[in-house]
């Protein structure tokens, strides 16, 4: 063999070789690549370095088949396993060893996942919303849109409009009418059964004509859709109140009395329905039927009067835009024919300007038209923001968890280098780390559930929801099992990547230095988690400011001390002498009966109005009618800026008004005493009220005017200083004199007034709890990076000391790297704190002015939070003994 | 059945291993071939026959023999198993019987 003994070799190309070790397995590279030079060598003797280079190259590419790449297992299977067995030694060792460090990266990680699942679990919830009917995608509900800046939208509609869409429409495959507020008998009523004298406060109660039932798929327990509503007086109840009633009989065919009124209060029951699933918008307990109602003389035919929401049920395949384009026959023919009719001046406004649409039934929760209902609604917005807020916090613990990986990464780099040294891979020290990343997942998992199950009863009453864990559900626990995984492999990744780079010469020999290498990296980490940080306590302050701004401005009303009996329409000519035997009790200053506050759930009645004769010419002022009587604005503690009140007995006063300031605003008065107004019929204004809040803050304070009335639903007692549980106890007393059989039933006005604002609140400390979770992830892992930077420097600062540094210069020299990095962090949170936290103000007329103080402030907090967690360490640091820090080797 | 079956080339690999004996590997096969057959070969289907051939069990092989025209590096060694000669005989002695029962006629008019 010649070139045995020649000295010179061709050697192949570099890169040739290294494309062979890449495609073959281990077992044939070795020998192949020995062929293929061999075969190179004979080939550079016969032609040039081209030439061979190319063939070389060819016969690599030869080699990418399916024998030579696939490896061979035979014995590489079991060694598999006892590495992975090993890895998770070795990681279960660590965690013992560094138990600080272990402890705040499955702490930090759990948080963050147990907020990310209780955020789930609320956002699949508000998403879940009234999904459950077999043919949803046919059922709407019909809704009013007016298109101008002052319109929008809201639901009720002439009570003709159902038989329209029957008749007219052969698209409506069924329309049925519900009337779902307080309202004659709907809302709340006393009831009985016919042969019991006792009766109940019974609420939830709804008209509705027969069709509603087959509309909606209600299941029936007793009776049939067809004919349960379809006889006049005939009622429908839940299953729960028939159990509460009649037991497990079948009531079908029994009598129900409401408000003790045999008469007109006597309903049939013609059918026991099934409750309503808690996921509907629509709850109730008792249909009373709309077969032969007419609630005043020509009432059903007349288009005066719009309180009758519309459900259909469409035909399959109906395009739901052209039926609203059809739709607005029903606007041409019947309301603008109406409005000419009576010399309406609104009537060319309307015919541009209104429209009937449809809303599918899925959408009412989250209501993305923002139609103006009584129901309680979701907000995608908040579901955008929360689950924002979510992926936050747990990208906050993630990266708690790469930053310690990486920075404790010196005291594994010995590790690694020796593993690499005995033969392993870079891609077997990779799968080492995520092992181990995916064990602290699993284990942080474990925990996050332990703690979502023990924090759920808070969530739920700061959410306001009954939400579970869905452990029954088939995709949960492979879920959970599969987002631990996810995330243990996403969190681990870089860190395994960092890691496995080591290369075993430099390890071993010491020259690597110790974990700086990717300060840079740490710092953005830091500054990432306190920005979010900042911002969220940014926005948690100027929320609990604006709260604070609605529950102690200036509403117009006293709301304090007032105690609101409910169900005075039952006293029926007797409220006159029960208000009489009220006033003369020792504790009470002031009483007045009416069915309008200016707090949640309570009545109102919209109108248009006009100044006296000039219904044809202006546009109407829509304005609430509330009937009260001469005491209310006494009792609320109402301001009357000019003219006089109500006088007791001045039959004149039947047609006078008491008007808001906005109202003489809306309508143009300077001098609103003496003028005429008219709705319905024509009222003097006698006076002008101060404007007082009577919906929550979002809106402006719309136009409202008082006329004279007598009863009404609650009687409001205003109590003198602080006798209210005595005035109670004494007003329940004559209560019981005059009403013995019915239940006293009280509520305060603070606490009503507290309702129209629960959301708010509830948004609130939503905010507040996402702040403190951030915060305390946020600074977990500032306190190990803390620790652990010291615990590198241990000999530097042990040196510092010795030749004369104070403690002072030590803290300093620790902590200005922190604090810079909490500088930077707050020239980033505050311009976008501020953007954000303006869209959420812009929800409100009424709002608090956006202050330089809240970000300094919350710039301030973070930061000393931040040294309060660096300064464990640092002043433990720059306390010790220099001695201990230089005895260490 | 696929362990049994032998192929035309994987026959001629396991004949050319037979003749190199101590030498066969990747390379000298491939030589040894192309010179027999005098038809060109890839590289790469050599290495492929010997490893099937390895795991249908007729090909033994090891490690050894590294030179420096090869860059240090080892050659895989092949050996006849006592499968592969069976495997061989086998194969011969259906040609030869198929052989004997052609009638002469035919080679006779086939000149």
């Amino acid at each position: 063999m010649r070139n045995e003994h020649h000295p010179h070799q061709f050697t192949p190309p570099m890169f040739g070789v290294r494309l062979l070790r890449a495609i073959c397995n281990d077992e044939l590279s070795d020998a192949v690549l020995g062929d293929l030079t061999e075969l190179y060598q004979h080939r550079r003797s016969r032609m040039n370095k081209h030439r061979a280079d190319v063939l070389f190259y060819l016969n690599v590419l030869q080699f990418v088949q399916p024998f030579a790449i696939k490896k061979r297992k035979s014995s590489y299977h079991i060694n598999q396993q006892a590495m992975l067995n090993n890895y998770f030694k070795v990681g279960i060792r660590n965690m013992n060893r560094h138990k600080m460090y272990s402890a705040i990266t499955i702490g930090g990680f759990a948080l963050g996942l147990a907020t990310c699942l209780l955020i789930f679990l609320y956002i699949t919830d508000e998403l879940s919303y009234d999904k459950h009917y077999a043919q949803g995608d046919r059922i709407f509900r019909l809704y009013n849109n007016y298109n101008t800046s002052d319109g929008g939208s809201w639901m009720a509609m002439p009570p003709s409009v159902a038989s329209i869409l029957r008749e007219e429409f052969p698209d409506v495959e069924k329309a049925a009418r519900l009337i779902p507020y307080k309202w004659f008998s709907a809302g709340s009523n006393l009831m009985r059964r016919d042969d019991v004298t006792e009766n109940t406060f019974e609420e939830g109660f709804a008209y509705a004509d027969p069709d509603l039932l087959d509309v909606l798929e209600i299941p029936m327990v007793y009776g049939n859709h067809q004919q349960a509503l379809d006889k006049a007086h005939t009622i429908v109840i839940s299953r729960r109140m028939s159990e509460k009633y009649f037991g497990n009989t079948d009531p079908t065919g029994k009598t129900l009395i409401l408000n003790d009124d045999k008469d007109k209060g006597a309903y049939t029951i013609g059918g026991v329905m099934e409750n309503f699933p808690t996921h509907s918008h629509l709850q109730y307990d008792f249909f009373l039927t709309l077969t032969g109602v007419e609630f005043w003389q020509g009432e059903q035919t007349s288009w005066c009067c719009w309180n009758y929401d519309h459900y259909v049920r469409l035909r399959p395949g109906v395009n739901v835009a052209d039926l609203e384009k059809k739709l607005l026959s029903i606007r041409d023919k019947y309301q603008v024919a109406y409005l000419n009719e009576t010399g309406d001046a609104g009537a060319a406004d309307v015919k541009l300007h209104h429209f009937y649409k449809l809303q599918k039934i899925s959408d009412v929760h989250l209501n993305p038209e923002k139609i103006g209902d009584q129901f309680s609604h979701g907000d995608i917005r908040y579901l955008w923001l929360f689950g924002g807020v979510a992926t936050f916090i747990l990208a906050l613990a993630c990266i708690n968890f790469i930053n310690l990986s990486t920075a404790r990464s010196a005291n594994r780099a010995k590790e690694v280098g020796l593993r690499k040294a005995v033969g392993s891979g870079r891609a077997m020290v990779m799968r080492q780390f995520l092992a181990e990343s995916l064990m602290y997942s699993y284990v942080s998992f474990a925990i996050a559930v332990i703690i979502c199950v023990l924090a759920m009863p808070y969530f739920n009453s700061l959410a306001g929801k009954s939400l579970v864990l869905p452990w029954t559900t088939i995709w949960f626990v492979p879920g959970i099992l599969a987002a631990a995984f996810v995330i243990g492999i996403l969190a681990g990744l870089y860190p395994s990547f960092y890691l496995s780079a080591f290369q075993p010469v430099q390890v071993l020999r010491g020259t690597l230095s110790r974990g700086s290498k990717s300060s840079t990296l740490r710092g953005a980490m830091v500054v990432f988690q306190f920005s979010t940080s900042i911002i969220l306590i940014i926005g948690t302050l100027v929320i609990s400011r604006q709260i604070d701004f609605i529950m102690n401005t200036k509403i117009g009303f006293e709301k304090d001390q007032v105690l609101m009996i409910q169900g005075a329409n039952t006293l029926g000519d007797q409220h006159k002498s029960f208000k009489a035997e009220l006033k003369k009790l020792a504790n009470v200053d002031h009483v007045t009966i009416s069915s309008y506050l200016p707090v949640a759930g309570t009545n109102r009645d919209q109108n248009g109005t006009w100044l006296d004769g000039r219904s044809k010419i202006d546009k109407a002022v829509g304005a609430q009618h509330w009937y009260v009587d001469e005491d209310y604005m006494e009792t609320m503690g109402m301001k009357l800026l000019e003219g006089r009140n109500f006088i007791q007995d001045m039959a004149s006063d039947s047609s006078s008004v008491i008007i808001n300031q906005s109202m003489a605003k809306a309508l143009g008065l300077k001098k609103p005493v003496g003028e005429k107004i008219m709705t319905w019929k024509t009222f003097n204004i006698i006076g002008v009220v101060e404007d007082f809040h009577y919906e929550n803050m979002k809106g402006p304070i719309r136009p409202l005017f008082f006329s004279k009335g007598s009863g009404g639903l609650i009687v409001c007692v205003k109590g003198k200083g602080n006798q209210m549980q005595s005035m109670i106890t004494s007003a329940q007393s004559v209560w019981d004199k005059f009403m013995p059989n019915q239940p006293f039933r009280y509520t305060f006005m603070s606490d009503s007034f507290a309702i129209m604002y629960d959301d708010v609140k509830r948004t609130g400390s939503i905010f507040f709890t996402f702040a403190a979770l951030a915060i305390i992830v946020a600074c977990l892992g500032l306190f190990a990076l803390s620790a652990f930077m010291i615990e590198q420097r241990t000999k530097e600062i042990a040196v510092r000391l010795v030749l004369g540094a104070s403690g002072n210069s030590i803290l300093r020299l620790l902590g200005q790297n922190f604090v810079r990095l909490i500088a930077v962090s707050f020239i980033i949170a505050v311009p976008i704190g501020w953007y954000l936290i303006n869209i959420w103000l812009q929800d409100y007329e009424y709002k608090i002015p956006l202050t330089w103080d809240v970000f300094v402030m919350s710039g301030a907090l973070a930061l000393s939070v931040a040294v309060i967690t660096i300064s464990f360490q640092t002043i433990k640091a720059a306390r010790s003994n220099p001695a201990n820090g230089l005895r260490t080797e | 059945m696929k362990g049994t079956y032998l192929g035309e080339f994987e026959e001629l690999v396991l004949l050319t291993v037979g003749i190199l004996m101590e030498d066969a590997y990747g390379l000298s096969v491939l030589t040894e071939l192309e010179k027999q057959t005098d038809r060109s070969i890839m590289i790469s289907s050599v290495h492929k026959t010997l490893v099937r051939l390895e795991e249908k069990g007729f090909l033994k092989s090891h490690m050894g023999g590294a030179t420096s025209v090869r860059g240090g590096r080892d050659k895989r060694l092949y050996q006849l198993t006592r499968a592969g000669i069976k495997a061989l005989n086998q194969s011969r002695e259906l040609r030869s019987e198929m052989w004997k029962q052609v009638p002469s006629i035919i080679w006779e008019g086939g000149k």
